[in-house]
């Protein structure tokens, strides 16, 4: 039983639209404040962009508020047929498969999250991809579905004030909300922690996965990769986005300026080499590939970088992978 | 003699060469990028990154081919690629081993470098500057009167070639006086063109990415084509428009922001970057203008404009207009592009006779 007000029966908390975030949530999807009985609402979670970016912090906020969180499946190959079907055909492949994720959950849940993340580190950037997000959303494939949606500007307010604005916005009780929060960012705490890779083994050639948190974290992307450097005996490290404060630089994009960052305070000594996963289409990594190389190789540390698109052939990279791997055993 | 090399705006490069000569040096600019000059950039510059930067580069590249040693790029403020071009470039000039200098808008301090280093005597300066400023308004205006006569000129090129000679005529005007006088003649010239003045021709609104709306090269001469195929246009890019935008938010208001992000509201709540929300307002203001149809031009992959492509699409199914989807990349040949556009004229002229017939059935219905 869904405990949802009409706007005429909640209009006593009805909360007005004057702040930009609280608009476009249609009455019927408010309820009375600290009406705990709204767990049959199911929102649902693309498995893309701002699920890896603050990983396990959507799930545990969702729940904790008292709503069911659905998270669509990690992205497989039908994923991307579906995504090339409908999703737009210039767009990056991130951007394909989380259409192919929004649709998959369309239907199946009362509304969808996608919020509009400008920036999630201070005075940084997001991809312009992310600000029409939840719009391109509303238009196209989450048509006739609610879409819940927030602007994450880091650098303008918080996380946290943004989701109390969220929240609030839900028409839940602060208390709660705050709690949730809580919870929420212990949670993408631990999921960071789990992230990490364990202490070195001994012996073992170490490679950095460098790449945004949704390409390298994502089961299609960067799996079959993952799976050949295990396979050989590699040990891999995916970069870490779990502490935002990288020192300014010129780059404005958070992620590129975070890898940037991230290699810069590299030595040798840390790793054998380091490997960047880009997907077609990206516009950020086409400014940043060279960047990087040059950084790597006044560095003296080996770099390659693998471009993933629909057509992920499995052979290709298991080659490109050896060879360079094998270049390098050769070169100890 | 000095030569400074400034990027290619289309039309307005002429403006702007303007003001370079203030500082004392000659413009080296053309009014579209040379097809050489792509070629160079395309060769030179890393396969992905996106077609209007290779313009750029290739075009600097030919200028320090041709011994120039100043060059002047304007630096972006948006969140997009465009923001690290003036970094990339410089990058890939140095690499290739080229001279030139590249100086940007930037300012650090009261002067910007680019003064600084040729320090001009500020009368020599800031006169220059409004007559820049009074060049691109005229500019503007002879596009306008450009698109509006091109589509109904009854002998083919006319208006062309009366555009081509009063932008020769503007480019070598040096004085105030001189552009003033253009300035009322050129009315003439275009009420002189022999029109047809019954035709009612499509109106067709063209939005998208800066360089492809205003560099001939790029676009394949797309305001040509389709003029002459009797289309009239309205190209969303007027750099005195743009100009004014400009001023207005250094002096805090930003109003005609404003009034677009109010226009695209529904289905856009956010500036995204580039010029996407001038794409998505736009679209929306000449679907309730009633022109007969839209074409969004943006290089393949751009990534503001590509991202708010389903918003596009959504606007043209609500509001019941034709967006014409155009994307380019350095394989695009000006055939391919003309033949697409043929078939939308076609198709946009259907779409009238149909309408149209269907009023009028609804009209005889009505007295009957
Ligand atoms: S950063 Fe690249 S991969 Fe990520 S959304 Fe932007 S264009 Fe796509």
């Amino acid at each position: 039983m869904i405990m949802i007000k009409r706007l005429h029966e909640s209009a006593g908390v009805y909360i007005g639209t004057g702040n930009k975030f609280l608009r476009n949530i249609s009455p019927e999807w408010m309820w009375k404040s600290g009406t705990d009985s709204c767990s049959s609402l199911r929102i649902g979670i693309p498995r893309m962009f701002f699920y890896y970016i603050y990983p396990g912090l959507w799930e545990t906020f969702f729940s904790e508020l008292g709503m069911k969180p659905i998270v669509s499946r990690p992205s497989t190959t039908k994923t991307v047929e579906k995504a090339s079907q409908i999703s737009e055909t210039e767009h990056c492949l991130p951007n394909k498969l989380f259409d192919a994720h929004l649709a998959e959950l369309v239907g199946k849940v009362d509304m969808v999250f996608v919020p509009r993340v400008l920036s999630t580190i201070k005075n940084h950037l997001s991809c312009p991809k992310f600000g029409p997000l939840p719009d391109a959303a509303r238009a196209d494939i989450a048509r006739g579905t609610e879409v819940l949606s927030i602007d994450i500007d880091v650098s303008r307010s918080p996380l946290s004030k943004t989701l109390l604005l969220l929240g609030k916005k839900l028409n839940i009780q602060k208390s709660k909300t705050l709690s949730a929060i809580n919870s929420s960012f212990s949670a993408m705490e631990a999921a960071h922690k789990k992230m990490a890779r364990p202490d070195r083994i001994k012996g073992a050639p170490r490679f950095l996965l460098i790449g945004h948190p949704y390409v390298i974290h994502d089961n299609f992307i960067a799996g079959p990769i993952l799976n050949k450097l295990e396979s050989m005996g590699v040990e891999v490290e995916l970069v870490s986005f779990a502490d935002d404060t990288p020192a300014k630089s010129y780059i404005l994009w958070s992620t590129a300026n975070k890898i940037y960052h991230e290699i810069n305070t590299l030595t040798s000594e840390d790793y054998d080499g380091v490997i960047q996963l880009t997907v077609f289409n990206c516009g950020c990594d086409s400014m940043m590939i060279d960047t990087y190389r040059q950084l790597m190789k006044d560095k003296n540390i080996p770099y390659m970088y693998l471009m993933v698109d629909e057509h992920l052939a499995q052979s290709g990279i298991d080659t490109r992978v050896e060879a360079f791997i094998d270049s390098l055993r050769w070169r100890q | 003699m000095t030569y400074m090399a400034i990027p290619n705006i289309g039309n307005y490069t002429i403006a702007l060469a303007t003001a370079v000569e203030s500082l004392g040096i000659n413009a080296w600019a053309s009014t579209a990028t040379t097809p050489a000059a792509l070629k160079l950039g395309i060769d030179a510059a890393p396969e992905s990154v996106c077609l209007p930067l290779k313009a750029h580069l290739g075009h600097f590249i030919e200028a320090d081919r041709a011994g120039v040693e100043y060059a002047f790029m304007v630096n972006s403020v948006g969140t997009c690629r465009l923001r690290y071009y003036r970094h990339m470039i410089g990058q890939i000039l140095k690499d290739l081993g080229l001279k030139i200098k590249i100086f940007g808008l930037g300012f650090d301090g009261f002067k910007p470098p680019i003064v600084r280093h040729f320090d001009p005597g500020p009368i020599t300066f800031i006169k220059p500057l409004f007559h820049t400023v009074q060049k691109i308004k005229v500019i503007d205006e002879l596009e306008v009167a450009a698109w509006r006569t091109r589509a109904i000129e009854i002998t083919h090129g006319d208006t062309t070639q009366v555009m081509n000679k009063l932008l020769v005529e503007l480019s070598e005007s040096k004085t105030m006086a001189q552009t003033r006088a253009i300035r009322k003649k050129a009315a003439g010239c275009f009420a002189d063109i022999p029109v047809d003045k019954e035709k009612k021709p499509l109106k067709v609104g063209l939005v998208g990415e800066i360089s492809f709306l205003r560099d001939k090269c790029l676009n394949k001469n797309i305001e040509y084509i389709l003029g002459s195929q009797g289309i009239e246009l309205r190209n969303f890019f007027l750099l005195g428009e743009e100009l004014q935008n400009i001023t207005r938010i250094v002096f805090l208001n930003q109003s005609r922001r404003k009034s677009l992000s109010k226009l695209a509201d529904r289905y856009l709540q956010n500036s995204v970057g580039g010029h996407a929300l001038d794409s998505v307002a736009y679209s929306i203001h000449c679907a309730d203008e009633g022109y007969d149809g839209m074409i969004h031009l943006c290089p393949s992959g751009c990534m503001p404009e590509v991202s708010v492509r389903p918003i596009l699409k959504r606007v043209s199914k609500d509001k019941n207009i034709p967006i014409l989807e155009m994307s380019y990349d350095e394989h695009t040949c000006s055939v391919g592009i003309a033949t697409r556009l043929e078939a939308f004229a076609d198709v946009l002229m259907e779409r009238r006779k149909k309408n149209s017939s269907t009023a009028q059935r609804g009209k005889r219905a009505g007295h009957g």
